[in-house]
């Protein structure tokens, strides 16, 4: 057996050759790092020379610092808001799309609603900085009934949901075509049968579509999950003095803290509780919508 | 994608118009804005900061592209985006091709481990690990170098799964008839596997070109040299920081717009071109490992 492992080894000898490179940049780029913040988390906080171990002092540190509790908050707020709207408005959006005949004005929806999913968060938030401003697209709005104009981006008030809305601006149409997708691909006889019993057109909806997209919903919902806790990009576009308590994200938190403030240990020890975290909550969405069941 | 949608039931009347009024209201909550930032984009500058909404230029001028492009040395963080993400991108297309032929070869001896290998590197989202992306670029050289950049994010699980689901549907007995011709798998791989897999070298190219020019956080990662950033961390100093953009004192909307189309643009160009590769690459991406 063993001598023949290693006659298979040998005819196979290239492809391990090939995949070399691959495995070799996943240990250095993706195994290592991982590793790596792990233990400095457990170390003194210093980027150069060698790193005392400090035991669990960072995680005790960050747990009780002010700035990580805030991004705790922050994170699951925004993360939350933005898991369960992005889930039911690219729902409905499928829905009501599916319901138009004609292609060629569906696609065009379609296809307009995606866009923005194309787009770096720097240039959605160039976007919002247009239609939110002191004479921008939603104030003129307003105006029509005679409401004041209001600085939507230095309002506290709004911090929250124009960052929430943001993201549903932007995803929407991706999701919407992940579930238009799974629609496209149910079988044409089930509505066949259904007009046959007598179903009306509401009713196949309810019977047959929204059944035949539970896998999806399930994909999505843990696609959506491991994203609570990670949103980044777009904090770190929008944030300003002004919004900051309010939009500041443990992804900033750990970028503020390891990278520009050299403060590696604290950040690493941040950055392994929403490893944690993520972990949680995708373990509890999994478990909760029965995801490994089948 | 069968379901010709002729002989589909309708909705009764009421719903039926309901559904065509939400319908509009989301193009109009989508288009709206986006045609509000190409307006103001190609307004004189006086115009874009007047009050009053801008839909239609009268007349279009250029002056707000011509502004930014000279003073904020917009080409730069220009020609290193499409530098960092075209490079990037073939090395990626490469690498993850190159994964997936080994993993769809099932006499392989490992390949359940080499295939979990790569599935475990998909399990953490690569923002979690930040700290520990710069510490070992720092040790090694990497940080503020677009070799850097291009490295990082070389091949990724998501590439390679979507090239070998492509792989899989090639019919082993060609590679079969070659090796018996004698070719070697080098040559396998690219005159047959490559080959017939153009639809998905495109569709993961592009949204890997898509993924790059975006790129925010890598770049704030491993950069601190303002000289190589990219333009979405410059178009957001543009848009929010402008004391820090070369002293320029004031930049108007249209200037601003004209950053925000300029980063846009091209991908939705890239977009048309590549549309058709869409949904299948969302559809392959979605099926559960």
């Amino acid at each position: 057996m063993n001598k023949s492992l290693g006659r298979q080894l040998k005819k196979y000898r290239i492809f391990y050759l090939m995949f070399l490179p691959v495995a070799v940049y996943f240990i250095i780029f993706t195994y290592y790092p991982f590793l790596r913040g792990l233990i400095m988390s457990f170390q003194e906080n210093r980027l150069l020379g060698n790193r005392p171990f400090a035991g669990l002092a960072n995680y005790r540190f960050v747990l009780k610092d002010s700035n990580f509790l805030a991004a705790v908050a922050n994170s699951l707020i925004i993360g939350l808001w933005d898991m369960v709207l992005y889930f039911f408005f690219s729902l409905g959006f499928a829905l009501i799309l599916n319901e138009l005949v004609h292609r060629t004005v569906k696609q065009t929806i379609q296809t307009i609603a995606y866009i923005p999913y194309l787009f770096s968060w720097a240039v959605i938030g160039g976007v919002w900085v247009l239609i939110f401003d002191l004479q921008g697209l939603v104030n003129q709005f307003l105006s029509i009934f005679g409401t004041e104009p209001i600085f939507f981006l230095a309002t506290p008030d709004y911090a929250r949901p124009l960052i929430i809305a943001m993201g549903v601006w932007r995803s929407m149409g991706y999701f919407a075509l992940l579930f238009t997708v799974a629609i496209m691909n149910i079988e044409g006889q089930l509505y066949e049968a259904a007009r046959i019993d007598g179903a009306s057109r509401f009713m196949q909806i309810r019977k047959i579509i929204l059944p035949s997209l539970i896998p999806t919903m399930k994909t999505i919902i843990v696609l959506l999950s491991i994203g609570v806790l990670t949103h980044f990009d777009e904090i770190y576009v929008m944030v300003n003095p002004a919004n900051r308590r309010l939009i500041s994200t443990l992804l900033l938190f750990v970028y503020e803290t390891g990278i520009l403030n050299f403060q590696t240990g604290t950040a690493s020890a941040g950055a392994t509780l929403v490893m944690a975290g993520t972990l949680l909550i995708t373990g509890l969405m999994r478990k909760f919508i029965g995801y490994d069941k089948e | 994608m069968k379901s010709r949608l002729s002989k589909k039931d309708n909705l009764p009347l009421g719903l039926s118009a309901l559904n065509i009024l939400l319908l509009v209201l989301v193009v109009v909550l989508m288009g709206l804005p986006m045609l509000n930032v190409l307006a103001v984009s190609l307004s004189t500058q006086a115009k874009s900061d007047a009050p009053g909404l801008v839909l239609l230029p009268t007349p279009p001028t250029f002056e707000g592209y011509t502004f930014i492009w000279k003073h904020t040395n917009l080409p730069r963080p220009f020609f290193n985006t499409v530098y960092v993400s075209v490079v990037g991108t073939v090395l990626h297309v490469l690498m993850a091709s190159l994964a997936g032929y080994i993993l769809c070869q099932n006499k392989l001896p490992f390949r359940k481990a080499m295939t979990t290998f790569i599935l475990l590197t998909m399990t953490v989202p690569y923002e979690l690990t930040m700290i520990g992306i710069y510490a070992v670029n720092r040790d090694l050289g990497l940080t503020n170098t677009y070799a850097g950049l291009i490295i990082n994010g070389m091949v990724s699980g998501f590439s390679v799964f979507l090239m070998r689901n492509y792989f899989q549907a090639i019919p082993l007995s060609l590679a079969e008839s070659a090796r018996i011709d004698g070719s070697g798998e080098w040559r396998i791989f690219s005159s047959i596997y490559l080959r017939l897999s153009v639809s998905g070298l495109m569709t993961i190219g592009t949204l890997e070109l898509i993924r790059r020019w975006n790129n925010i956080t890598m770049t704030i990662t491993l950069i601190s040299d303002m000289k190589k950033w990219t333009l979405p961390v410059v178009l957001r100093f543009i848009l929010f920081d402008q004391t820090s953009t070369s002293g320029t004192s004031y930049i108007f909307a249209n200037a601003k717009m004209a950053a925000v189309v300029m980063t846009a643009l091209p991908l939705v160009v890239l977009y048309f071109f590549t549309q058709s590769f869409f949904s299948s690459g969302i559809m392959i991406g979605s099926v559960k490992e």
